[in-house]
C-alpha cells in the first residue's frame, strides 16, 4: 500500500521517546489505517507501552505524529481526544461510580464540561454500551464487577467518545480465554465500522487470530510490519521472543505454537 | 456501595444541607452570653439598632459567616484533594496545611510583622499551606501510595509544628505567643466583620479554582493517563487544587486558627447518601462542613467550661480533631487492606 491516502489516520515519521536516559522508542515510522486492527507485539521491554503513550500525546517525543494530517502538537488536548481514545492497561477505576457514569466519561472531549450530556452524548453512551454488552449491569458500581467485565466497561469507554483512533494497552491482560477472545472480537468489531485499532497484544495466537496486521517491536524499533502470515515467522518469533515455535494452519488463521524458550 | 447511592439525586440532599444551615445559623446568632431572646437576636440582625443590633451584627453575624465560610471551604478542599489523588483519606489537616499555615500566619504576627486582621497574616498562612500541599502533591507524584503520602503528610505535619514551636519560643512578647498558642488551638471567638472581609476573597478564589476543576476529578478515576487522553490538563489542574486549597486553608487558618477533619468528615458522610461520582459529591460536601463547623461552634459554646474561667470556650479545633481523629481511624480500619497493598 502506498504511504499515502486518506485512510491513514494516525502517522509517525522516525518517532523517538527518551525516558530519563534510555532511549525506548528509536525511530520509529508506522502508520495507521481505518478499518484495521493492527496488533503491537514484542517482547518486556521492547517500548510497545512507552510507543502507544506517545502516539496518545501523553509522553513528550521527537519526530513526527500526524493525527488526520495534523501535528499532534498543533491540536488542542480536546481536538486530540476527538480524534484519539486511549485504553491504558489494567482498566482502573478508583471511585465506585456507576457502570453509566463512566462510560459517559468517554464523552469528556466533546461535552461542555458544565452541561449535562446531549443526546447525541446519550445515544453514543448507549452505542458503546451495547456494543459491549455492558448494558445489563449499567446502573451497577464498576468496583463491584469482575476482570471481565471491568475490561468491557473499561473498552465501552474508550469507544463511547466515538473517535477514528483507538489505541489499546493489553487490553486482554488478566482475563480469563473467553474474555480475551470477547475483547479481541469486540475491538474487531470496531475496526470493522472504520476506526483505527492499536492493541498491544502478548498472546500471539489472539494477534494471529484477530489482527488484519501485525506490528514486531523490539528494543524501541519496529522489526516487523505487515500480514499475521508474513509476520509470525518461526524464525521471527525464535530471534525476538527466543522462543522455539511452529507455525499450524487452520480455519482461522496461521497460528504459532510455542513450543519452548530457546 | 448500594445500587440506589449510585443513582439517587443530589437535590434532596441539598436542599436539606441548605435548610439545616439556615437553621444552624440562625441557633448560631441567637446564642451568645449577651443572653438576647431570639427574636430579640433576630430584629436586631435585621434593623440593627441599639444593644441588641450591635451584638448581633458585629460579634455574632461575623462569627456565624465565618464557620459557614471557613466550614464550606474545608469540606470542598478535602473533596477536592480526594479527587486529586484518588483517594478518600486525603484532607488538608494530615497533609500538614493548617500546620504550615499556622507557622507561616504566626510568623508574621509574633514578630509584629503585621496586625491581626491585616491581609499580610492570610498571605503568610497561604504561603505556608502552599508549601506543605505542594510538597505533598510533588512527593505523591503520579504513583506514591496512601502510606507514602500520609508518611510525607505526618513529616510535614511535624515540622510545621516544631517550626510554630520554634516561633513562639523567639517571639518578642511572651504574651504574644501566648495569644498565639491559644489561637493556633482553632476558634471562632471574637471574630470581626473584619476577619470576614479579609478571608473572603481568598474563600471565592478557592471555590472557584477548586470548582472548575470538577469534571477533571471525574475524569480521573480513570486513572491519570486516561484521564489525560481524554484531554484532561493533568499538570494544570494539579496546580489549580493546589493552589485553591492553599487559599482556602491558609485563610481559613488566618482567621480562625487550626481547623482540622472537616475535610474528611463531610466528604466520607456525603458518599454515604450518594455515591462517589465527584461531580455528585462536590457541592454537597461543601454545604455538609458548613452545617458540621456552624454545628461545632455552637457546641463549644453550650458546652459549659471551667466556671473559674469563665472568659475560656472550649477550642472549635479541639473539638473538630476530638471527633475528627477517630473518625479517621475508623476510616483506616475500613481502608486498611488498600493501605496495606501499598498502591493506590
Amino acid at each position: 500500500m502506498t504511504a499515502s491516502g486518506d485512510l491513514a489516520c494516525l502517522k509517525t515519521a522516525n518517532l523517538s521517546v527518551r525516558l530519563g536516559r534510555a532511549l525506548v522508542v528509536d525511530g520509529v515510522t508506522l502508520e495507521l489505517r481505518a478499518g484495521e486492527l493492527t496488533a503491537l507485539i514484542g517482547p518486556n521491554g521492547a517500548g510497545k507501552t512507552t510507543l502507544v503513550r506517545a502516539l496518545a500525546g501523553l509522553l513528550r517525543s521527537t519526530g513526527q505524529i500526524l493525527l488526520a494530517g495534523k501535528a499532534i502538537g498543533e491540536l488542542s488536548a480536546r481536538e486530540r481526544a476527538r480524534q484519539l481514545a486511549y485504553l491504558p492497561q489494567g482498566h482502573v477505576f478508583h471511585w465506585p461510580m456507576s457502570v453509566a457514569a463512566v462510560v459517559a466519561l468517554g464523552r469528556h472531549p466533546h461535552a461542555d464540561a458544565f452541561s449535562p450530556l446531549t443526546e447525541a452524548d446519550r445515544a453514543a453512551v448507549e452505542r458503546a454500551l451495547a456494543a459491549t454488552a455492558t448494558d445489563k449491569f449499567a446502573d451497577r458500581a464498576v468496583t463491584e464487577l469482575s476482570g471481565g467485565e471491568r475490561a468491557r466497561v473499561a473498552l465501552a469507554r474508550a469507544l463511547a467518545g466515538e473517535a477514528p483512533i483507538l489505541l489499546a494497552d493489553e487490553p486482554t491482560a488478566s482475563l480469563d480465554p473467553r474474555h480475551q477472545l470477547v475483547v479481541m472480537g469486540l475491538l474487531a468489531e470496531a475496526a470493522h465500522r472504520g476506526g483505527a485499532v492499536l492493541a498491544i497484544v502478548h498472546d500471539l495466537t489472539l494477534a494471529a487470530r484477530f489482527a488484519g496486521r501485525i506490528i514486531v517491536m523490539e528494543r524501541g524499533r519496529v522489526v516487523a510490519d505487515g500480514a499475521p502470515r508474513d509476520v509470525l515467522t518461526i524464525k521471527l518469533i525464535a530471534q525476538v521472543f527466543g522462543v522455539e515455535a511452529s507455525i499450524s494452519d487452520s480455519d482461522v488463521g496461521a497460528i504459532p505454537i510455542l513450543r519452548r524458550p530457546l | 456501595m448500594s445500587r440506589v447511592a449510585l443513582e439517587r439525586s443530589t437535590h434532596g440532599l441539598i436542599l436539606g444541607l441548605v435548610g439545616l444551615l439556615v437553621v444552624l445559623a440562625f441557633i448560631s446568632l441567637t446564642i451568645g452570653p449577651a443572653g438576647l431572646s431570639p427574636l430579640a437576636a433576630l430584629t436586631g440582625l435585621i434593623d440593627g439598632d441599639g444593644a441588641a443590633g450591635l451584638i448581633v451584627r458585629s460579634i455574632r453575624l461575623p462569627r456565624t459567616l465565618l464557620a459557614l465560610l471557613i466550614g464550606a471551604t474545608l469540606g470542598l478542599a478535602g473533596a477536592a484533594l480526594q479527587g486529586l489523588l484518588r483517594n478518600p483519606l486525603a484532607e488538608p489537616a494530615l497533609f500538614g496545611a493548617p500546620q504550615a499555615a499556622s507557622a507561616g500566619a504566626a510568623f508574621v504576627i509574633a514578630f509584629g510583622y503585621a496586625g491581626a486582621t491585616s491581609f499580610a497574616v492570610p498571605v503568610a498562612g497561604i504561603l505556608g499551606a502552599l508549601v506543605s500541599i505542594g510538597g505533598l502533591v510533588m512527593i505523591a507524584g503520579r504513583r506514591a501510595s496512601l502510606t507514602v503520602t500520609l508518611l510525607a503528610g505526618l513529616a510535614l505535619a511535624s515540622f510545621a509544628g516544631a517550626a510554630t514551636a520554634l516561633i513562639l519560643n523567639l517571639a518578642p512578647s511572651p504574651y504574644a505567643a501566648l495569644e498565639i498558642a491559644f489561637w493556633l488551638l482553632g476558634s471562632l471567638e471574637d471574630r470581626s466583620n473584619d476577619h470576614v472581609l479579609m478571608a473572603l476573597p481568598f474563600f471565592v478564589a478557592s471555590w472557584l479554582l477548586l470548582g472548575i476543576n470538577v469534571p477533571a476529578f471525574r475524569a480521573l478515576t480513570l486513572g491519570e493517563d486516561a484521564a489525560a487522553s481524554l484531554g484532561v490538563d493533568i499538570d494544570r489542574t494539579r496546580l489549580m487544587v493546589v493552589v485553591g486549597v492553599a487559599l482556602g486553608v491558609g485563610a481559613a487558618v488566618a482567621v480562625a486558627g487550626s481547623i482540622g477533619f472537616i475535610g474528611l468528615m463531610a466528604p466520607h458522610l456525603v458518599r454515604r447518601r450518594v455515591g462517589s461520582d465527584p461531580a455528585r459529591v462536590c457541592l454537597p460536601a461543601s454545604l455538609l462542613g458548613a452545617v458540621l463547623l456552624i454545628a461545632a461552634d455552637i457546641g463549644v459554646r453550650l458546652i459549659p467550661s471551667n466556671p473559674n474561667a469563665t472568659a475560656i470556650e472550649l477550642k472549635i479545633g479541639v473539638v473538630t480533631a476530638l471527633i475528627g481523629v477517630p473518625f479517621f481511624l475508623v476510616m483506616i480500619f475500613a481502608e486498611r487492606r488498600a493501605l496495606e497493598g501499598a498502591s493506590s
